[in-house]
């Protein structure tokens, strides 16, 4: 970014941007100079969008400080001039300057680059809009809440046509035999490009041990080649041809991938390899930049042209919309890079621990209502190297049959006995409870040690919740200790953002541990987990990462500690509230101002709460939006309508590659995950849509829109009878309706 | 019986309608005739074969309705219990509490734990004490953290990208730094290709099972850190083990292993050696040329940790392949950390480009988890290029790991396991006689019996010299070391361990990490206070 340390610096959209004239002036992040442009902002916006025609309708002021939509009339140039979103990949200029002025990628009134409805005087964004949209509209909020007393919702897994299933069955079908059949084919016409499925650097020593072994062996040295390829092979062969061959094969290098192992990745998943692994850059946030790429091969290998696009991103983990490059938690981490470097430098317990961490941990304690908590530098790692200190041969781990990688990496390594539940069947899952309790171990019939019951709050592929009251409530009768994974719940669930207990209203300490990620919500990485003070000494030591994995990176503290304190919000000094906050337990309740850094000064909006709570209520209308939305529309959808996980059943595998495409190529932009197998059941391969607070109302539109026409095309809609579905325009019309009447 | 022939006729004749309606519908049907000639053949007017099939297709379609969540109740160790009955044994229940606390050495180890106040480096603050100590703990080999120029990148970089990726490297994840990343250590190691995973500690564990499956054979050293034994453990292969470091033993163990699997005619497996290069354990270096003409020889695949090694030794730190002038495309897969080596956060994982797209679809950990934050993968590619253009910092490492060893080499109650060039240093306590087996290790001690190498099959080498200690008092001894070198100050560390979790208990040892960032004087300086300190406290 020579560009950003050249010339006038592009980080102007701090929120302290006092005025247009210092829009590009780096704000330091003092709490005065924020104060003093919090104040000033109004007018200065108000400047900015004089030029607006229509005002919407709406509403309050949500945030303050200048917009940063299309209104920025001294911006050089310079800073233009990759507007189709051509990079030369020197990446000279800062993405953010981008102000689609008709050409852009998608042109204009996409909506990607600037809001379609240009702000108002009284509407003042603190955001980028491409990070996070602007959505000023105050009926498009909703609480995430589950109603108290209400059954739990039970999850239907909804068949589609027979000829559906008939026609993806037989699509597999077809590819297994084409794939084999070009392996048959290609193996004896093509041998080179199958070198890695066959042994190689097969020895003949050993045809010559045999030899030996055989009595056949009487000179040494040089005559044994003479013997081998002389008249004598021939009776070598006749003797034991079975023993040669068993010899020869034996020495050299096996392949790394076996030929049957590899089948389903050779054959299946390369034509679907276009799909996967896309690389890009810039922030994951509302709207990310495609690399475009092709491929001259049929996706062996992957060329980039160089070229970006930008397309909207219903796509990465980003659901409080924190995964932001300008506003206040990205000021605190330049702070913290600015004071303590970007490495940690060492493992938690030899060297490698500072401050922050003690802060990090005991504010996320204070947030999800638990005694103490630990951090973990990695998510995946957080389950696998701390679930082996929690539980030991002896010990049955109950565990739902859905269950995330990491969680079965963890048990396999701690040597527990493993059971598996019906995927969140409470009734499955009492009757094993009632035989694994009866019966004890194996075997023995030995009581066990203890049970811990592993379930994810939200589950990734499925967007289903976990029935928690209803654990509770069994682990009163079963003595069963309680691990719930919140990797994707936390911070996207509850009215406070507090994951599954907060949602079902379930005080956190009813659960044991609480584990979770920061890479989802908080944009950042790692995890946590939270229980009581003893367990969590325990782990401190007797953790795998403790000792051995690298600390958490001061950056990464920051980030976390930064969007996590402006979800709770920061009490303020000398009121009530600070002073209750300082007492053990107010929960779910703002973060006392002694729990964090010092030197950490977040911009009102955040520290006030009032941005965290803005963006979960965003969060929760824009999951039930679309769910209740692609219902509408006439779509199979799985999973709870309140998750911001929405997978979008296509079933057929072809299907997923051409909705993948359609969605990219339309003139609004459009990323999508496709799932398949083995990451889900054969036959119902998926889209996974996850939504964001930054997504606004219209990106949802958007999306609806892009489905409903994709999904004509496609034949996806077999959810409701074609009299009972909607018109996109209606579901568009009708949103609010939508999202807070239906169940 | 005249009167039953005719009442039983219509439904004779019915019954014999009927069947030839469904013999003509099936033959009708698409296929029918192979399934007619199949059934005919397998028949062969033997009612036997027709049974054995029905209940092989009986069998067949059981298994496949088997649900994976299904109670194994017909295993002949299940015993029937009314609902009473469970009631009652389920309210008898008691399970141990989730965890113990911790007992008071531990609790006091923890309590004490220094803290850095701000960035760490050479001369940090602690938290604890709000002095500012000389490190010799945390992994700054190079000097690199809290360096300006890296800072000025990372908040560049965090201003472009935000901080998290937001989402595994399969779903959108995938950054071009990220890339150009994996590029900059394959062409720094001069390998085919990289491929890099966000922790550190998980890459081994993660590497090792994306290759090494159930049959397959590892042979492995017996000094291998705890990530490669989680790995090993997990890959569920055939593991062969061999004495710390001992290239003859490894050598013996290769034939054996020949000798063993030509006697059983076993097939064709994928066969590993997995080592490391500098031992994190005891921070012994080990004999690469060697080891690759091993490796070579008896056509092992050579899975090679050098997490210690890499970014410390070399001339531009490129580890042990500089070291020793081995081209590093003879590892097969070389394990490194970005954390230890390139001052950042991950790991990363070089060879050629099969064995690097193969991870990218079995590497457990690349697959399932969030990649790495952008600004710390660009500081990675920062520290890289720092190597390449200054190489002094290596010989300023040097110079300092020299200048400790001098001090420490004459220190005579204590013993150091590590290379002469290795940048760790462990300390060990000389043992006064060799009776102090720690109750424990002996239990599981197998008769001294120097003639006959060792059981490769266990991974407890059969001289116990290697590892019989008194676990509890030396770690009471080295922890007053470290609190007396503390209030000295000079920050050192024991090696922390997860006693009862590892495969073979660790020797308990003092763990020093040098670092280029403190010049040769204020080395010099640090390690002496750390020899008075192991003065005071072990000739007490």
């Amino acid at each position: 970014m020579p560009a950003s340390s050249s010339a006038p610096s592009p980080m102007a959209l701090n929120p302290p941007s006092a005025s247009q004239s210092t829009i590009r002036k780096r704000s330091s992040a003092s709490p005065m100079s924020t104060a003093t442009s919090y104040l000033s902002a109004l007018p200065q916006a108000d400047a900015s969008a004089r030029n607006s025609i229509t005002p919407p309708p709406s509403t309050p002021a949500l945030s303050l400080s200048s917009s940063t939509t299309d209104s920025a009339p001294n911006t050089p140039p310079d800073e233009y001039q990759e507007l189709n979103g051509h990079l030369n990949g020197s990446g000279s200029a800062d993405e953010f300057y981008f102000r689609a002025k008709g050409n852009g990628p998608g042109g204009e009134g996409d909506g990607l680059l600037t809001p379609l409805h240009p702000p108002t005087s009284e509407q003042v964004f603190t955001t980028v809009h491409t990070e996070f949209g602007h959505c000023a509209n105050e009926s498009y909020r909703f609480i995430s809440k589950h109603p108290p007393g209400a059954p739990f919702p039970k999850h239907v897994e909804q068949d589609p046509p027979y000829y559906i299933l008939f026609t993806t069955y037989t699509s597999y079908l077809i590819l297994i035999i084409l794939g084999h059949l070009r392996d048959f084919v290609g193996k004896r016409l093509n041998p080179a490009s199958y070198k890695h499925l066959i042994p190689r650097d097969v020895s003949i020593i050993p045809l010559f041990l045999h030899l030996l072994f055989c009595g056949e062996w009487e000179t040494a040295g040089s005559s044994c080649c003479r013997r081998v390829t002389g008249y004598r092979l021939g009776a070598v062969f006749a003797h034991s041809c079975l023993g040669i061959v068993l010899i020869i094969i034996s020495q050299g290098y096996a392949p790394l991938n076996s030929d049957f192992d590899s089948f389903y990745t050779r054959r299946l998943k390369t034509r679907m390899d276009e799909c996967f692994s896309q690389p890009v850059t810039g922030v994951a946030g509302r709207t990310i930049q495609i690399l475009d790429r092709i491929s001259p091969d049929y996706n062996e290998t992957m060329i980039l042209t160089g070229s970006r696009t930008r397309a909207l991103n219903i796509s990465s983990y980003n659901y409080l919309g924190f995964a932001q490059a300008r506003g206040g938690c990205a000021d605190a981490v330049e702070e913290a890079i600015n004071r303590y470097g970007v490495s940690s430098c060492g493992s938690r317990l030899e060297g490698g621990t500072n401050d922050l961490h003690q802060i990090g941990e005991a504010l996320v304690a204070r947030f999800v209502g638990m005694e103490d908590a630990i951090i973990g530098s990695m998510g995946f790692a957080t389950n696998s190297a701390f679930i082996p200190a929690l539980v030991s041969k002896g010990c049955l781990v109950v565990s739902d049959e859905l269950n995330h990688a990491s969680i079965r990496f963890g048990v396999r390594l701690s040597g527990a006995h493993v059971r598996m539940f019906k995927h969140n069947d409470m009734k499955s899952l009492e009757s094993l409870l009632r035989e694994a309790i009866s019966q004890g171990q194996p075997k023995t019939h030995r009581p066990w040690k203890k049970i811990l019951l592993i379930v994810e709050g939200l589950y990734s592929m499925e967007g289903t919740m976990v029935n928690l009251p209803a654990i509770v409530e069994l682990k009163k009768k079963y003595k069963f200790y309680i691990f719930v994974d919140e990797a994707h719940s936390i911070g996207a669930l509850g009215q406070s953002g507090r994951g599954v207990c907060d949602f079902f209203g379930v005080n956190p300490r009813s659960v044991d541990i609480l584990m979770g990620t920061f890479t989802k919500s908080f944009g950042a990485a790692g995890g946590y987990i939270a229980g009581s003070k003893t367990l969590i000494d325990h782990l401190r030591v007797n953790g795998h990462a403790s000792p051995y994995a690298e600390a958490m990176t001061p950056p990464v503290l920051t980030q976390i500690i930064a969007s996590m304190a402006s979800i709770m919000g920061v009490a303020v000094p000398g009121t009530p509230l600070a002073e209750r906050a300082s007492a053990p337990q107010v929960h779910p309740g703002p973060a006392p101002p002694n729990a964090l850094p010092t030197w950490l000064s977040l911009p009102p909006a955040l520290s006030s709460g009032l941005e965290g709570s803005f963006r979960l209520r965003r969060l929760a209308f824009n999951s039930r939006y679309l769910h209740h939305g692609l219902k509408k529309l006439g779509f199979i959808t799985y999973g709870h309508p309140s998750s911001p996980i929405v997978p979008l059943l296509l079933f057929n595998p072809g299907k997923m590659c051409i909705f993948h495409r359609m969605m990219k190529d339309r003139k609004t932009p459009i990323v999508v995950v496709v799932v398949a197998y083995p990451a889900t059941p054969l036959v119902t391969g998926r889209v996974r849509f996850c939504v964001s607070a930054a997504h606004t109302k219209e990106d949802i539109d958007t999306i609806l829109k892009s489905c409903d026409e994709i999904g004509d095309t496609l034949d996806l809609k077999h959810g409701i009878k074609r009299s009972e579905r909607w018109t996109w325009e209606e579901v568009a019309r009708r949103a609010v309706e939508l999202v807070e009447t239906a169940a | 019986m005249d009167n039953t022939t005719t009442t039983l006729e219509p439904i004779i004749i019915f019954l014999t309608r009927s069947l030839a309606t469904l013999e003509w519908a099936f033959n009708k049907l698409p296929g029918s005739a192979v399934i007619q000639r199949y059934v005919k053949s397998s028949h062969q007017n033997d009612p036997g074969r027709t049974l054995l099939e029905l209940i092989l297709v009986v069998f067949a379609i059981r298994t496949l309705l088997q649900s994976r969540t299904q109670a194994d109740r017909g295993e002949k160790h299940f015993i029937q219990f009314s609902e009473k009955e469970i009631d009652e044994l389920v309210d008898e229940w008691a399970p141990e509490p989730l965890a113990q606390p911790l007992d008071d050495q531990t609790q006091h180890e923890l309590d004490v734990l220094p803290i850095v106040a701000g960035g760490n480096g050479p001369k940090p603050k602690l938290v604890n004490t709000g002095k500012t100590v000389t490190n010799l703990t945390s992994l700054n080999f190079t000097g690199l953290a809290g360096n300006e120029f890296f800072k000025q990148r990372a908040t560049e970089t965090l201003r472009k990208y935000g901080l998290g990726s937001c989402g595994p490297p399969g779903f959108y994840g995938t950054l071009d730094v990220h890339m150009e990343l994996e590029r900059d250590i394959a062409d720094f190691l001069g390998t085919e290709s990289s491929i890099i995973y966000s922790q550190g500690f998980a890459t081994a564990s993660s590497v090792i099972p994306a290759f090494c499956k159930r049959g397959d054979i590892i042979v492995a050293d017996r000094g291998v850190n705890f990530a490669i034994q989680k790995g090993i453990q997990i890959s569920r292969s055939t593991v062969r083990w061999y004495d710390h470091n001992d290239m003859r033993s490894l050598e013996e163990v290769l034939e054996a292993v020949e000798k063993e699997r030509q006697k059983r005619r076993q097939p064709l497996t994928r066969r590993f050696i997995i080592t490391e290069g500098i031992f994190e354990k005891d921070g012994a270096m080990i004999d690469l040329p060697k080891l690759i003409e091993l490796k070579f020889k008896h056509k092992y695949r050579l899975i090679l940790d050098e997490s210690y090694s890499f970014g410390t030794v070399g001339r531009t730190g490129r580890g042990l392949t500089e070291l020793y002038n081995v081209p590093a495309s003879k590892i097969d897969m070389l394990i490194g950390s970005i954390a230890i080596g390139l001052l950042s956060c991950g790991g990363f994982c070089a060879g050629s480009e099969e064995v690097i797209n193969h991870q990218r679809i079995n590497g457990l950990s690349f697959v399932f988890s969030a990649s790495m934050p952008a600004l710390l993968s660009v500081c990675a590619s920062e520290a890289i290029n720092t190597f390449r253009n200054t190489p002094s910092i290596f010989t300023q490492l040097q110079d300092n790991v020299r200048a400790a060893r001098a001090i420490l080499d004459r220190v005579d109650c204590i013993t150091i396991p590590s290379h002469h060039a290795s940048p760790i240093i462990h300390i060990y306590i000389r043992k006064s006689s060799g009776n102090l087996l720690h109750p424990k290790s002996a239990a599981v001690l197998t008769p001294f019996t120097p003639s006959k190498p060792s059981n490769y099959t266990s991974i407890f080498p059969r001289d116990p010299s290697w590892w019989e200690c008194d676990i509890e008092t030396e770690e009471q001894q080295l922890q007053e070391v470290v609190e007396e070198a503390l209030s000295q100050g000079v920050m050192i560390t024991k090696a922390r361990r997860l006693r009862g979790q590892e495969m073979v208990e660790p020797r308990p040892s003092i763990k020093l990490a040098m670092t280029s960032a403190l010049t040769r004087k204020e080395t010099e300086k640090a390690v002496n206070v750390v020899k008075a300190a192991l003065i005071k406290v072990l000739r007490k």
